[in-house]
């Protein structure tokens, strides 16, 4: 069971705002979510190499400099920027 | 009652690798504001991160260098926090499968300070607080890091002092990162509790996050230990926090906001793949490691029959114990290189910094040939110390300031005129030293020396002045 108060709490760590009126229905779609989860739990992995499981491992670069972008465009998509950096508004 | 302290540390090494962990920019430290920056490091969708092969090498030096063992498969994963400072709203680190755990750090008690565990991850960005905004700047965000994580074995503040120096110590030697801790590349989180002396059990800690000086660690923890022994005894509990210390003020207090949430939901970073480490790579790095800075103390003391103050000071800095090593190649008597070393060039170097750089104008190999003169008798001590103050000014080697014959010292009969013509000569410093003061033969001592060049024996020239004038 997932209570209202778990998904506030999600959300507050996540920073959404979540109105009172939308508890209802994403308390329902997130027991969905956890119970597709437990669904996954109970299959039988005991075969399974889970720690690579893509069959990938050790895929490096090596520590060479590449030149870095330009400041105009790294602060291209900043909503707002200053003295070159981004600049971001205090919060509540 | 009487309480004892337990600490633990966090410590958070820059590594000095040429670029970030997940992306090529430089890792150079300064710059303008986002110049070193890339979609990668700030984060944009999309992107993708690649891991940097020295950031793996660096941390497994690291681990072998603290006793660890390296885990043959380890893995990155997220750590979800909402900060300006992180851009992907998530620091990519290592959570339950760190590259090396269960190793320790010896102090020169013999103690163990056990270490949980050395993980790698990813700087954060800097922030410059105004008032009313925040500035951001990512140029740090994506440097790699690692997190050294210590058991509470700590138990009072020169140990956890000399803790800290002695991992600084060993990272500098192994090459991994220059643990500047004003420049932030070295930093401290403490965990403290307090407890009766006797008791098992621990109390509830407080963290102070952030500490870039010994000197504040250790003002720190002496206030911490104090305020949560104050607050026992007074019928109070601590509560656990976070703290920031505050060095003008000397106190600590609490700090709130991204700590408030404790729950970082961590979960494997998908885009990354699995690191595995074969034994043979770490046997490999294993014989690359120099000796350890303890190991080259105790052959010094041992072998070198150096004391153990002087062989602490030659072991401090890499570059001043590989100089010393290549001063007394072929040497019968180290202990005069050590001297020489912490006597006259130290005099030179002003500070910390200047002594970790080393940059002097005698060579070690300049220093020795002037040592194996020594040594065959061809020269005095006395020349030999003069004749280094001047190699320290000028950089010439001891050939071009001593000629063949000023080697070989003087016989007894020179020594014999050399002291007449300083008697003869210096009538008032004759008066003195007749009417008791003794002091008055130096004066004489050094006109025998300078006429002589530096040659006379200086101990055999006095015995044969105070001879003359009794």
């Amino acid at each position: 069971m997932v209570t209202h108060e778990e998904v506030q709490k999600l959300a507050i760590l996540a920073k959404l705002f979540v109105a009172d009126e939308e508890l209802d229905k994403l308390t329902k779609d997130m027991e969905e979510i956890i119970s597709f989860a437990d669904t996954i739990n109970n299959a039988s992995v005991e075969e399974t190499n889970f720690d690579n499981i893509n069959g990938l491992s050790n895929v490096f670069r090596e520590d060479v400099v590449i030149p870095s972008f330009s400041r105009e465009d790294i602060l291209k998509n900043a909503p707002d920027n200053d003295e070159g950096c981004f600049l971001v508004k205090k919060r509540g | 009652m009487k309480y004892e302290l337990v600490a633990g540390f966090e410590t958070h090494i820059e590594l000095a690798t040429n670029t970030k962990i997940f992306c090529s920019c430089t890792t150079e430290f300064g710059g303008e504001p986002n110049t070193h920056c890339c979609p990668v490091c700030i984060g944009l969708p999309g992107t993708l991160p690649k891991l940097n092969k020295k950031v793996v090498e660096y941390a497994i030096k690291a681990g072998l260098a603290t006793n660890c063992e390296i885990a043959e498969i380890s893995k990155m994963d997220r750590k979800n926090y909402c900060y300006p400072d992180l851009p992907k709203a998530y620091q990519i680190s290592q959570y339950d499968m760190p590259l090396c755990q269960n190793g320790y750090v010896e102090l020169s008690s013999g103690k163990k300070i056990r270490l949980n565990r050395i993980h790698i991850e990813e700087d954060a960005g800097k922030l410059i607080h105004r008032k009313g905004d925040t500035l951001v700047d990512y140029n740090r965000g994506g440097v790699p890091l690692i997190e050294i994580v210590s058991e509470p074995d700590i138990r009072s503040v020169d140990e956890a002092k000399e803790y800290v120096e002695k991992l600084q110590l060993i990272m500098r030697y192994i090459g991994i990162s220059d643990c500047k801790m004003q420049e932030g590349s070295m930093r401290c989180d403490v965990n403290i509790s307090v407890r009766p002396v006797g008791s098992e059990v621990y109390g509830t800690r407080t963290e102070i996050k952030n500490m870039n000086s010994i000197t504040f660690i250790a003002k720190a923890m002496e206030y911490e230990f104090e305020r949560q022994v104050d607050l026992i005894e007074s019928g109070g509990k601590v509560i656990q926090e976070t703290l920031r210390y505050d060095d003008v003020t000397n106190t600590t207090s609490s700090m709130r906001g991204k700590e408030d949430a404790h729950d970082y939901r961590y979960f494997r970073e998908p885009d990354l793949v699995t690191i595995n480490v074969p034994k043979e790579q770490v046997e490999k790095i294993k014989k690359s490691l120099p000796e350890f800075p303890t190991q080259k103390l105790k052959r010094y003391v041992e072998e070198y029959d150096i004391p153990n103050t002087d062989a602490q000071l030659l072991t401090k800095y890499r570059k001043i114990a590989e100089y010393f090593e290549e001063a007394i190649d072929g040497i019968k008597t180290p202990k005069t290189a050590s001297n020489f070393i912490i006597g006259q060039i130290f005099r030179k170097l002003e500070n910390e910094a200047e002594k970790e750089e080393f940059n002097i104008k005698v060579s070690a190999k300049s220093l020795n040939e002037l040592i194996k003169l020594l040594d065959s008798g061809k020269i005095k001590m006395n020349l030999a110390k003069s004749t280094l103050d001047k190699m320290l000014e000028t950089g010439k080697n001891v050939y071009e300031l001593i000629s063949e014959s000023d080697m070989g010292g003087i016989d007894d009969n020179t020594l014999l005129e050399l002291c007449n013509q300083a008697i003869q000569q210096n009538p008032n410093a004759v008066n003195d030293f007749k009417n008791g003061k003794v002091k008055a033969v130096k004066a004489m001592v050094g006109f025998v020396m300078k006429n002589s060049r530096g040659k006379a024996d200086a101990v055999l020239a006095e015995q044969k002045l105070i001879e003359l004038m009794q």
